[in-house]
């Protein structure tokens, strides 16, 4: 590894002062856990990083909102965010996936925003997200926006943001009345990447499915929402011949990537099996 | 209360779990390890490795590197050429050069080195080192080295120090660096006459020990000695080797070698050593590489190996007759791969007594990165293949797994493949236990439609290394306190509490006054090496001899001065004879054991100085729907003779398990073109606290090693021999789904599954 320079800014808006547009070699890092690995490996040579977590603690915290939303401050380390008491009683779908996220050492420096910014497909909270139909918002000297976690990612670690633009805060929105559930698949060691991932949030009465999110990642170019899945669940009555159809219609719309934890032949079977399992999980949550 | 040579008042130090005598050293961060070494001057090298698997050298360009500021020398294989004309090492053939000449032989080969006082900067210019190659045609599979028109090496150059290398001198294009033959009997004859002839082939995977302490040597160039220090097992063989390059007499190379972070086996014989010493040489500074994780990967691995077991059997499972044929991959560099090939390919056929047996070992050159010793050196590979064997003839013919084995198994003074009979070897007892442990003559849960449970039992053994030897020294203090000096190699399995508790135990002296001085070639004595699980009983016979020494001249300085060495505490018996606390009292001890070399046949009458046996029973559950299971039970059983440090013991069974574990589920080397795609712990997965199975159970079963110090022999690897083909033969058990290829994954099981119902999956 290469020595860079390291800027520390004390607000949000110096740190976004520091961002250069044309120069690749300038990065902003939360918990740096992704991006050491680029350096280690030589993959990316900083010139320049920028850490960003001096900057204002609001971005370090989640909060909860009388609406029953959640405010999450980029810059929540996710053994953070696992331990607020808001998101384990509102999310507790967050709470569940961020036990097996990784290891402690790295749950204890990675931040959310980082997470989402990596745009890793393996990434366990992107689906789980998109599951929640969570928002972010970002900002820019320019100014900020704001744009669903879905519309995030365009393609395999690319993403929306503009080179100067940063994520300020992830909007979770209340998800009373919703149930949700996801399924971490591994294939070889347990704290590996996952093989495939389903991320489900149903909102239901009685046995009557009003409405499905259904993401599927980890084998796609990017955390994906199955419209034929959700289509399918719609309305519909729960029982075991309708999840069945559903995990036949998710294996039928997903085109899934072969990789070293599985051909994509087999991942398309463990979608088949898993995605009714899945939605099991989630209508007991 | 001062301290007698009396036994009466220390107690038995020997087969009591006493703390390890590092231990709080290592958990408050304190002990002492090579990569916290920084010496003035030190330079630090970073090597600028192959890209190509197999190609020759057209030219190395270097001087953008030498040019960038901060570097102080980049060297190639002409540099280290002035200093040593023939820079070739390895402990079984001179075929490794310190860097590569004229050729590399696989994607990760050093080929220049970079010394920097800054290390980035030596990172930075070894980046800026460009190498023009003329590729080869390359050869990776091991079966199609034996005849493949892709030669690694032009000329076989064995070391000269091993006898049965010697016919293999000067033969040119030939991938074969080794050839093992055994005879026994008439297999042919017996295959005519049998009921029924079964024969399979089995894969292992390549596989490496990734010690969470990477490589790491420094070489200290003084005005009269060159001094190593390295996260090494083998001091005495890297003084001896570094020496030999050198031409220089042993007593001008001194290595130290403090605590390791991890061995395993990858740390043996020369890694860094031989390139560090000539480096500091050459610059005349001490210089230090330390590689990275990532570098591991292109260091030393394990055999991947093609293994084909034909049996002849009778119709109520008596084995008559059994042929192997074994190819080891040895990748682009023997180191002691052959030795693997010989000392693990005697043991082939299994521990069952088989009257008719041939066996065909071979050592294959291949361009990967070199495959040398690790935990097993060979073993859990045969024993994959032989009990998976065993359990499919058993499945053809209806026998129950069990009694398969009760009907073949070796007993106490029958003679094993090579004509050495059976002594001191719980093969019996072992499997006995483990079907009491595993209640396996009860009826079993077999789960649910969706979930089902199966099980299997694996048992497999292993002859110590021979003959090796160890020397120690013994040195009483006046006060009566107590220095080891041995050159074994404490890297995490406890040698320095199970040494002090022989020699407490030898002398009769309470452990807590027996301190162990680390490996330095400068004042400890010759040893082998640590390997082999070989440390307990001869390193534990050295320092026993060398206690009983000094014990004995204790004993007649107290007659000399007219005291009872039984009553008297021992700093009297110095006071005595001194006048004040002055003196030593120094023991030594040398330990070789009695060995013949086997005949043209692989036949001899003593091949081993102990065996060792592992036995491991596994309880699966697979979902039927994926493929997907879970290893919920496994219970390991082994025959050490009589435990040092029960505690220790334990650890070690568990430790050597789950090492084996993660080469059974989900470790493997991945390559394209001869370049590991996932050389990190990101992408290549031991496992991790959750792939512990639920249940794991560790036992010694009660056996003493008549012939080992206070009956105690080696348990470092017998905790790796059953764990794979249990496992196999319990997902086997489960679903009917057989596996012959390691790693066991969720999907091959899928895809047997579906195979079994007439639906194949896509590839």
């Amino acid at each position: 590894m290469r020595p860079f320079e390291l800027e520390q800014p004390r607000s949000l808006k110096s740190a976004l002062k520091l961002l250069d547009a044309g120069d690749e070699s300038v990065r902003v890092f939360g918990g740096a856990t992704a991006l050491m690995l680029m350096m280690k490996a030589g993959v990316f040579q900083p010139t320049r990083l920028i850490s960003l977590r001096g900057i204002e603690s609001r971005y370090s915290k989640a909060t909860a909102a009388k609406d029953g939303s959640l405010r999450i401050g980029a810059l929540t380390t996710l053994s953070a965010l696992g331990r607020t008491a808001a998101v384990r009683r509102r999310l507790p779908v967050i709470a569940a996936t961020l036990r097996t996220l990784s290891n402690v050492r790295v749950r204890n420096v990675a931040t959310l925003g980082g997470h989402l910014a990596h745009a890793d497909p393996h990434m366990d909270l992107p689906p789980v997200l998109i599951a929640l139909d969570a928002q972010l918002v970002t900002a820019a000297t320019a100014g900020s926006r704001t744009l669903p976690v879905s519309g995030l990612f365009t393609g395999y670690y690319e993403t929306a943001l503009a080179r100067n633009e940063l994520i300020a805060e992830v909007l979770v929105p209340d998800q009373t009345g919703r149930r949700a559930a996801y399924v971490k698949l591994t294939t070889r060691a347990a704290d590996d990447w996952p093989t495939l991932g389903i991320a489900v949030s149903l909102r239901t009465d009685g046995r009557v499915i009003e409405d499905a999110r259904f993401v599927v990642s980890a084998a796609t170019e990017k955390p994906l929402r199955l419209a034929s899945v959700e289509a399918l669940l719609r309305g519909a009555v729960v029982n075991d011949a309708l999840l069945a159809r559903a995990g036949e219609a998710a294996a039928a719309e997903a085109e899934l990537i072969g990789d070293a934890r599985g051909s994509a032949a087999y991942k398309t079977e463990l979608l088949r099996v898993h995605a009714g399992r899945a939605l099991r999980q989630a209508l007991a949550a | 209360m001062a301290t007698t040579l009396g036994k009466s008042n220390s107690g038995s130090a020997f087969g009591r779990s006493i703390p390890r005598v590092e231990a709080r050293a290592k958990v408050t961060g304190k002990a002492e390890y090579v990569h916290n070494l920084r010496l003035p001057g030190m330079l630090h090298g970073k090597v600028f490795r192959s890209t190509v698997a197999h190609a020759r050298i057209k030219g190395i360009d270097v001087s953008a590197a030498r040019e960038l500021p901060g570097v102080h020398a980049v060297y190639t294989a002409a540099d280290i050429m002035k200093l040593v004309p023939d820079p070739h090492y390895g402990p079984a053939f001179h075929d490794q050069p310190v860097l590569a000449v004229d050729k590399v032989r696989h994607v990760g080969e050093p080929v220049a080195l970079v010394l920097a006082a800054d290390p980035h900067v030596a990172e930075a210019a070894a980046q800026m080192i460009a190498a023009d190659y003329e590729e080869l045609p390359a050869v990776f599979d091991e079966v199609e080295a034996m005849t493949s028109k892709a030669v690694v090496h032009e000329v076989l150059k064995p070391a000269g120090t091993f006898p049965d290398l010697k016919h293999l001198k000067g033969k040119r294009d030939t991938n074969i660096a080794l050839d093992f033959h055994l005879r026994r009997g008439d297999v042919q004859k017996a295959f005519a006459t049998a009921d029924h002839v079964f024969e399979h082939t089995f894969r292992t995977q390549q596989v490496l020990h990734v010690p969470l302490e990477p490589f790491v040597t420094v070489a200290d160039p003084t005005p009269n000695q060159l001094v190593i220090h390295t996260a090494s097992q083998s001091p005495s063989f890297v003084r001896i080797e570094i020496a030999r390059l050198l031409g220089w007499p042993e007593n001008r190379v001194r290595v130290k070698v403090p605590y390791l972070g991890g061995g395993f086996g990858a740390k043996l014989y020369i890694k860094l050593e031989a390139l560090v010493a000539i480096a500091a040489l050459l610059a005349g500074r001490p210089v230090k590489i330390s590689l990275t994780m990532e570098e591991q990967f292109y260091q030393i691995t394990k055999h991947a190996a093609t293994l084909r077991i034909k049996s002849g059997v009778s119709k109520d499972g008596k084995i008559l007759a059994r042929e192997c044929e074994v190819w080891w991959n040895g990748g682009a560099y023997a180191d002691i791969g052959p030795r693997v090939t010989q000392k693990s390919g005697f043991t082939a056929p299994g521990p069952y007594d088989i009257e008719h047996v041939a066996i065909d070992s071979y050592a294959l050159y291949t361009n990967l990165p070199a495959a040398g010793a690790l935990r097993g050196f060979g073993i859990p590979q045969l024993v994959w293949a032989y009990e998976s064997h065993t359990d499919m003839i058993a499945k053809a013919l209806d026998i129950d797994p069990l009694a398969i084995r009760r009907k073949n198994i070796l007993k106490e003074g029958r003679p094993q493949a090579t004509g050495t009979l059976m002594r001191d070897a719980g093969i019996e007892q072992v499997l006995e236990r483990l079907a009491q442990r595993m209640q396996w003559e009860k009826a079993f849960d077999r789960g649910s439609d969706r979930l089902r449970r199966g099980r299997g039992i694996a048992i497999g053994f292993k002859a110590s290394i021979s003959p090796t030897t160890s020397v120690a020294i013994v040195n009483v203090s006046a006060d009566g306190s107590v220095m080891v000096n041995c050159s074994t190699v404490d890297m995490g399995q406890g040698s320095d509490t199970a040494m002090a508790q022989v020699v407490a135990e030898a002398l009769g002296v309470p452990v807590e006054s027996v301190t162990l001085v680390h490996p330095d070639t400068d004042v400890t004595p010759y040893d082998m090496a640590t390997l082999g699980s070989r440390s307990t009983f001869h390193m534990g016979h050295a320092v026993r001899l060398a206690a009983e020494d000094a014990r004995d001249k204790l004993m007649k300085l107290a007659q000399e001065v007219g005291l009872s060495a039984e009553t008297t505490p021992i700093p009297d018996i110095f006071r005595k004879k001194y006048g004040m606390q002055a003196g030593n009292i120094v023991g030594v001890g040398s330990f070789i054991p009695s060995y013949a070399p086997p005949d043209a046949q692989g036949q001899t009458d003593n091949a081993t100085p102990f065996w060792m046996i592992g036995a491991t029973g596994a309880e699966v559950e697979v979902d039927t729907e994926t493929g997907e299971f879970k290893v919920t039970r496994l219970v390991n059983l082994v025959d050490v003779g009589r435990p040092v440090n029960p505690a220790i013991v334990e650890t070690q069974i568990s430790g050597a398990t789950l090492m084996q574990l993660g080469f059974t589920l989900s470790e493997r080397m991945d390559f394209d073109a001869g370049q590991v795609t996932n050389a990190s712990l990101a992408d290549y997965k031991i496992p991790g606290i959750r792939d512990v199975p639920a249940v794991m159970e560790n036992e010694a079963v009660d056996m003493v090693q008549q012939t080992g110090p206070f009956g105690a022999k080696g348990v470092g690897e017998s905790g790796t021999f059953g764990v794979s083909p249990a496992i196999a033969s319990a997902i086997d058990d489960a679903v009917g789904v057989r596996l012959t290829s390691l790693p066991l994954t969720a999907e091959a099981v899928y895809r047997g599954l579906r195979a079994n119902a007439g639906r194949p999956l896509e590839d």
